[in-house]
């Protein structure tokens, strides 16, 4: 599919000539290399075959289908090694649960597993599947919930079997339920031991506020739920038209499909809005995420060695046009790891930092963030957000350089092979596609997707999509040791870090 | 009829048996091949995608150290990064001669730097600081010369991830995973910097693991009790100090010390390559020869001389942190390839693994601890057998630490049953498969063994071995090892941090906006 060895061979002599002409210019500009290292001379003369692969399709190396019960199933055989996976996306999440019940969506996905179900206590549930050396595990994230399961293929009836029960029947044993809110509970009072989940925690709320994407659990609101809660919430999303259900491994298609409609028989007696049966979901409506920037600067003052800083503010919503071109800005900004601008300067040029980088979420169904992050001591605290910040403000000011559009191409372009590798995770691709009504051919324009971000492009998405006045900027650290004062940045607002309230 | 019966029945099984392990062999379809200056290079193919794994082990680590360097292992694999004469700079020639230069600065500030060690320094050292401003000014001349990072940017432009080194106790390991079509720039590019490294942008990069210690260890309560835990459980062997290295020392260690170092270690006879992926054995040993084959071979390195004496006593240490309390225990056990080990691995896996271990009915079900994990390591020299748990208020760690001795004890009185042990080999033979799926995985693996015993073989007899265990044995080695006068216990202690005095003064109180 992809003619690798031309276009690398096209791609190199424009880059050379690239080189040549601006060598021939000026050297103005720092990013401008005067001349090829020999190792690079050396590479362009490597000839590559040609890779062979292609993007597995629904209807050829993937199958879909809609089961009786409403279920829609996607299937991909393997038989190289004999093993079992399966994967249930349920269309539910932290969004549709109330401020007052932050919580309860994530205890439900958990309890689930850990809780039993309708003909097995929750020690019979664990030692039959770590018996056989399987896993099984369900969640519930804020925009889906799910389940998964990996075993030998010699077990596939007896995982198949506990795999339906959990998803239809949990149990949601009390004691089980008890313990995992006792676990919650020490972790919530745990919450401040380590810098980065109060600098994660604290800038998610900062930005999101009471909106699912950025609450803060507290034990209040989980501290009297019970079994009949979280009953209610798994009987309102599980039904087996609501959920997208995938299966990859050894087995043969026509009999896999048999065991699934059989594991997964709506019950033959049930009341009007529980059991498992097709039937209409309702969904609350759930809040949306107000958009703006809240600029400001921060502190969380704690007697750390490190200052732990985090900036940024709102971006984009799931299926903006603008995500290949965000992706590739990203990727030159502080996403690309040592060829990106923030990681060369904070780290490589100046030392001042271990992790440095920056994120542009593109796969939120709200608002997701930009954010841009690192640990650096107190002493150069102040340097290493100014080089952050200028880096932000550079990438809108001019065209990033030919070779730094190159780098981010053909680092996607040559790994994207790497996304196919593993049957299971094609079909969680596919079946993630098809949940947010994403294009059908999305994995196969992807690359032609990237192929057509400019510099331009890169240049328009920066100046659009970030803005250097509107960001939220959270520094967590002893400032005392600070080197400059932290308020050149603005007015700091002091967060108090206060103790979990708990007993 | 029943005796021919019994016959067919025990042929049958013997076939199946037979068969069953000639599989296993089959699997592990490895070339191995010694090329002459003494790298192994090892190869697996997998052609169920076009990519590949490659994982290139040093067998050097920071057992290889001594006080006064340590982290100088760590800081060497950072390094290895930086280039050499033909990556990362466009004139080599240019960039030399202001090398050596900020090398001989370098050199007298460390002089100088010397000096404020003396127990009786009274002096002021301006030279310090007008040597640093010198070698900034010199660093500024090179920035003319250097391609930054360009062999990051390389792998990364050819499709390559999973990209990154990692430096432990007993070895360095260099890694990524590429598409198929790419194994002559690998080639090419990790025996150049085997052969020309280059230790550019070194000062910059040390302040980087600086700040990596303070991320990993100062500020994070385990990343502190680990590193003093270890300080106290092993007093003498080289297993008593961080990877990372002490401060201190990693303050004083220069360009020239590392090049010393990796000169060493880093010979192509202490090396080995794994290859696994869509790859033709043949044509990976091809450029194997061609490429790493030129690099001469080295004098062995110096073996690890101090060993560990026999601890005669329960050590207890303390650690003040602004932290909930945690606790770490460890016991002395043999390391990798001893006939214990794999007891040690088995007990571990019983106590502590997923809901149905020891561990977790009787200590978390019982809601003293969140999570109880014991782990067994697989090492170069004797290492510890480690138990680590967070406890659940208004527990504490002594409850939570009596609550596991009562569970060793019971593994030197009673056996374990069959089940556990069924359920232990079921996993192991559905763990096994499971790797089988992930080419760096299997890498890494087949890496490893061979590093530490070897023998990559090993990977299959040990794995025989875990499967062998039995209750006697279980019995037998707990009794051996899980004794308290073997044991070491790091505690932290929740420090309360002084009361807040804002130089800021408060705005508001949540909610904040």
């Amino acid at each position: 599919m992809h003619k690798r060895s031309s276009l690398t061979k096209a791609l190199t002599i424009f880059v050379v000539s690239a080189f040549l002409l601006s060598a021939l210019t000026s050297r103005a500009l720092a990013q401008e290399r005067p001349g090829l290292s020999p190792a690079a001379k050396k590479i362009a003369t490597f000839e590559y075959e040609e890779l062979k692969w292609k993007v597995p399709e629904v209807g050829e190396e993937v199958k879909r289908k809609v089961l009786r019960n409403g279920m829609i199933l996607y299937l991909m055989e393997s038989h190289e090694l004999p093993t079992f996976e399966m994967r249930a996306i349920v269309r539910t999440g932290s969004i549709y649960e109330p401020v007052e019940q932050t919580g309860l969506a994530s205890l439900t996905g958990t309890v689930m597993r850990t809780g039993g179900t309708r003909s097995m206590t929750p020690d019979e549930l664990n030692r039959r599947l770590e018996y056989v050396g399987a896993r099984l595990s369900s969640w519930v994230g804020s925009e889906s919930g799910g389940a998964s399961l990996s075993c030998l293929s010699k077990d596939t009836d007896e995982a198949l079997q506990i795999f339906a029960d959990v998803l239809m029947h949990p149990g949601f044993n009390e004691e089980q339920l008890e313990l995992e809110k006792e676990k919650r509970k020490e972790a919530i009072r745990r919450r401040n031991d380590r810098p980065g989940s109060i600098l994660n925690r604290e800038f998610n709320h900062l930005l999101y506020a009471d909106h699912p994407y950025g609450r803060i659990q507290e034990w209040e609101q989980i501290k009297d739920l019970t079994p009949e809660d979280l009953k209610r919430f798994h009987q309102r999303y599980f039904k087996p038209n609501n959920i997208i259900l995938g299966v990859a491994g050894d087995f043969r298609t026509k009999q896999i499909i048999k065991k699934i409609e059989k594991a997964f028989l709506p019950d033959k007696i049930w009341q009007a809005g529980k059991g498992w049966k097709q039937a209409k979901v309702t969904f609350p409506s759930s809040p949306e995420v107000t958009k703006g920037y809240r600029p400001g600067v921060y502190l969380i003052e704690k007697e750390i060695t490190q200052s732990n800083v985090r900036m940024g503010h709102l971006g984009v919503k799931l299926g903006n046009p603008d995500e290949y071109a965000i992706r590739v800005m990203n990727f030159i900004l502080g996403g690309g790891s040592f060829t990106s601008r923030m990681t060369s300067k904070v780290r490589s040029d100046e030392g001042l930092a271990y992790s440095v980088r920056s994120s542009f979420d593109t796969e939120s169904k709200d608002y997701g963030m930009f954010s841009a992050s690192c640990q650096t001591k107190g002493g150069s605290t102040h340097r290493a957000i100014e080089l952050m910040l200028q880096e932000i403000k550079r990438i809108r000011e001019g065209l990033v350089a030919e070779e730094e559009l190159q780098t981010a191409r053909e680092a996607y372009i040559n790994k994207y092979v790497f996304n196919f590798t593993d049957p299971i995770s094609v079909l969680t691709q596919l079946m993630y596609i098809e949940y947010n009504d994403r294009p059908k051919d999305y994995l196969q324009t992807y690359l032609d997707n990237v192929r057509k971000v400019t510099r331009e492009e890169v240049l328009r998405v920066a100046r659009k999509y970030l803005e250097p006045g509107g960001l939220t900027l959270l520094v967590v650290g002893d400032l005392p040791k600070f080197d400059k004062p932290l308020d050149d940045f603005g007015g700091i607002t002091v967060i108090p870090l206060e103790e979990p309230r708990i007993d | 009829m029943r005796k021919v019966f019994e016959i067919l029945i025990a042929f049958g099984i013997l076939l199946v048996m037979t068969s069953a392990l000639f599989a296993e062999e089959m699997r592990l379809n490895v070339v191995d091949h010694d090329l002459r200056n003494g790298m192994k290079i090892l190869i697996l193919e997998r052609h169920t995608s076009p990519v590949v794994s490659f994982y290139l082990r040093f067998k050097v680590g920071s057992v290889d150290e001594h006080p006064g360097i340590t982290g100088i292992a760590h800081l060497c694999e950072h390094m290895m990064f930086k280039g050499t004469k033909n990556v990362g700079t466009w004139d080599y020639g240019a960039e030399a001669p202001l090398l050596d230069t900020i090398d001989s600065l370098a050199h007298q500030w460390r002089r100088e730097m010397e000096c404020t060690k003396h127990p009786l320094y009274r002096g002021d050292t301006p030279r310090l600081e007008e040597l640093r401003q010198e070698i900034a000014e010199v660093q500024q001349e090179e920035k003319d010369y250097v391609i930054k990072d360009e062999l990051w940017e390389t792998y990364m432009k050819n499709g390559g991830v999973q990209l990154n080194a990692s430096t432990g106790n007993d070895g360095t390991q260099y890694y990524v995973s590429l598409p198929a079509n790419t194994i002559e720039l690998w080639a090419y590019l990790e025996s150049d910097r085997i052969a020309n490294p280059i230790f550019r942008e070194f000062y910059s990069e040390r302040d980087v693991v600086n700040e990596e210690r303070r991320l990993r260890t100062d500020d994070q309560p385990w990343g502190k009790l680990w590193e003093e835990f270890y300080a106290a459980a092993f007093t003498a062997h080289p297993y008593s100090w961080p990877v990372i290295g002490w401060a201190a020392d990693i303050q004083m260690i220069l360009r020239e010390d590392v090049e010393r170092f990796f000169r060493t270690y880093y010979a192509p006879n202490n090396t080995i390559a794994v290859i696994v992926g869509d790859v033709n054995p043949e044509r990976v040993i091809d450029l194997c020869e061609r490429y790493f084959g030129p690099i001469p071979a080295q004098e062995p390195p110096p073996p690890v001389i101090t060993e560990e004496p026999p601890q005669t006593g329960e050590r207890r240490v303390t650690v003040q942190f602004d932290a909930e309390p945690i606790v770490a225990i460890g016991y002395h056990v043999p390391g990798g390839g001893d006939p214990d080990q794999p007891v040690l691995e088995v007990i571990a896996s019983l106590l502590s693994r997923a809901k149905t271990s020891r561990f977790y009915k009787n200590i978390v079900e019982k809601k003293l601890a969140t999570s109880v994990n014991a782990y067994a390591p697989f090492s170069r020299y004797p290492e510890l057998f480690t138990v680590t748990a967070t406890p659940l208020k208004p527990h504490s760690t002594q409850e939570v630490e009596e609550a596991i001795y009562v569970e060793l004890e019971k593994l030197k009185t009673e056996p374990v049953s069959e089940w556990e042990l069924e359920k232990f080999a079921n996993q192991l033979e559905a763990d096994f498969i499971r790797g089988m799926k992930s080419n760096m995985g299997m890498a890494w693996r087949l890496g490893n063994y061979q590093a530490l015993v070897g023998d990559w073989r090993h990977l299959l007899v040990h794995k025989r071995e875990l499967g062998a265990v039995t209750p006697q044995d279980i019995l037998r080695v707990a009794k051996r090892y899980l004794n308290d006068d073997n044991r070491t216990v790091a505690t932290l202690v929740k420090k309360e941090s002084k009361k807040n005095t804002t130089r800021v003064k408060p705005e508001s109180s949540r909610p904040y906006y």
